[in-house]
Parts: structure tokens; C-alpha cells; sequence
């Protein structure tokens, strides 16, 4: 569990930056930020708001998101993948954040 | 929090809560979630002859919204084929209770519940 822990904290910390980089970047309408208590809120005015979550009991990361719903995803070969459709976390965030913001986005390191 | 009036309606006024005997042939069973996780859904179906659903119940272990979004599923359901049922997706139901981002996860849950019940309906009627 506290691997668990340790490696979500990352990814969720890292997605924070990242974004609050090209939110400070782009100008979003109504953009904010929050993470705490294992919650990220990412909210962008009028296009919608995600929530990334860490669900400890089943050491997944959750994902509500405006574009697609809500997905799941579990820690499986060094990457966060969604089993149903097995689309990795970033990839997914990277791909609608770019749709909706109309600018190439890049979470990675 | 802020509960829409929806929400706070099946929760005070539930529809079709109760059980139906798993064994009996023409009933489903679609159990899903995990306590671990505050959220377990039952969801029976009771089919008919011409393979409509003639009657539905449910009972859930969790909050609000993951109550509403089973009612809601247990009441939609009512006098459909099954094909047409497992059209219902989360996001129907998500937008008929307006739910609030960190609640989808409970619309979904309710159409695992939906497609779970039917496939156990499907999996009794193959014995």
C-alpha cells in the first residue's frame, strides 16, 4: 500500500504541475487547481471539470472526466492503464486536454 | 455538498427496492462494486416469456448518488427487451440526475449493475 501510495502521489503531483503550467500558459477561463486529500480537481470554467482521485482500497487511480466519463485505472507495468479499453492515463489526459484547450499538450517528464 | 433534487428524491423515495430469488430461472443478478470502497449494487431482473423485462428490483450499499443511479436504472429498465437495456449507458443516467463529476463513478456502476444482471440471466438460461 505504500508503494500504492508513493506512486500516485507522483503521477498525481507531476499532472498537477504540468497542468498548472499550461493553465498559467494558455489563460483558461476559470481555471483552478486543487489537490488535496489524495483529490485533484482540475477545473476549466466553461469546458468542464476533471477529478483524478487516488481509490486506495482498491489501489487504483479514478478518473471523472468531462469528455469521457468516469474510467478506472490500475498501476500495471510502470504505467496507469484503464483495463476495458487500455488506454493509459497521460495519453488519455494528453489527447482531451489538447482537443479542448486547441494546443498540443505534453504531461510528460 | 449539494444534492439536485433528483438525487435526493430516489434516495428518499426509492423505487423497486427489495430482492427476488436468485435461483429462480427467470430472474438475473448483476452484484457489483466493493465495500472496501463504500459502493455494492444489486440489481435483479425478472424476465418474461417474450424475453422482456417484467419486473426489477435493487439494492444498494452506498451513497446518494449511487443510490438514485440504481433506482433510476431499476425503474428505466421496466417492460424492456434486453437488447434495448444494455443500450442504457452511464452517461444517460449521470445526466438524468445531474450528477457532479466525482459521482460518475456511480452511474457506471450502475450500468455494470444493468449488463451484470443480464449476463447472469443469459449465463442461467445457457444450464
Amino acid at each position: 500500500e505504500k508503494e500504492f501510495h508513493s506512486v500516485a502521489n507522483e503521477t498525481l503531483h507531476r499532472l498537477q504541475e504540468k497542468i498548472d503550467e499550461y493553465g498559467e500558459k494558455l489563460a483558461i477561463d476559470g481555471f483552478d487547481t486543487d489537490f488535496a486529500e489524495g483529490v485533484l480537481t482540475v477545473r476549466l470554467g466553461d469546458l468542464g471539470t476533471y477529478v483524478i482521485n487516488k481509490q486506495t482500497p482498491n489501489r487504483q487511480i479514478w478518473l471523472s472526466s468531462p469528455v469521457s466519463g468516469p474510467a478506472r485505472f490500475d498501476w500495471q507495468d510502470s504505467q496507469w492503464v484503464y483495463r476495458r479499453t487500455k488506454v493509459e492515463l497521460q495519453s488519455l489526459l494528453e489527447k482531451e486536454l489538447s482537443e479542448l484547450l486547441g494546443h498540443s499538450i505534453d504531461l510528460g517528464e | 455538498r449539494f444534492y439536485h433534487e433528483k438525487v435526493v428524491d430516489h434516495y428518499n423515495n426509492p423505487r423497486n427496492v427489495g430482492s427476488f430469488d436468485a435461483s429462480d430461472p427467470s430472474v438475473g443478478t448483476g452484484l457489483v462494486g466493493a465495500p472496501a470502497c463504500g459502493d455494492v449494487m444489486k440489481l435483479q431482473i425478472r424476465v418474461g416469456d417474450d424475453g422482456k423485462i417484467v419486473d426489477s428490483c435493487f439494492k444498494t450499499f452506498g451513497c446518494g448518488s449511487a443510490i438514485a443511479s440504481s433506482s433510476v436504472a431499476s425503474e428505466w429498465i421496466k417492460g424492456k427487451g434486453m437488447d434495448e437495456v444494455s443500450k442504457i449507458t452511464n452517461n444517460d443516467i449521470a445526466k438524468h440526475l445531474s450528477l457532479p463529476p466525482v459521482k460518475l463513478h456511480c452511474s457506471m456502476l450502475a450500468e455494470d449493475a444493468i449488463k451484470a444482471a443480464i449476463k447472469d440471466y443469459d449465463a442461467k438460461r445457457k444450464k
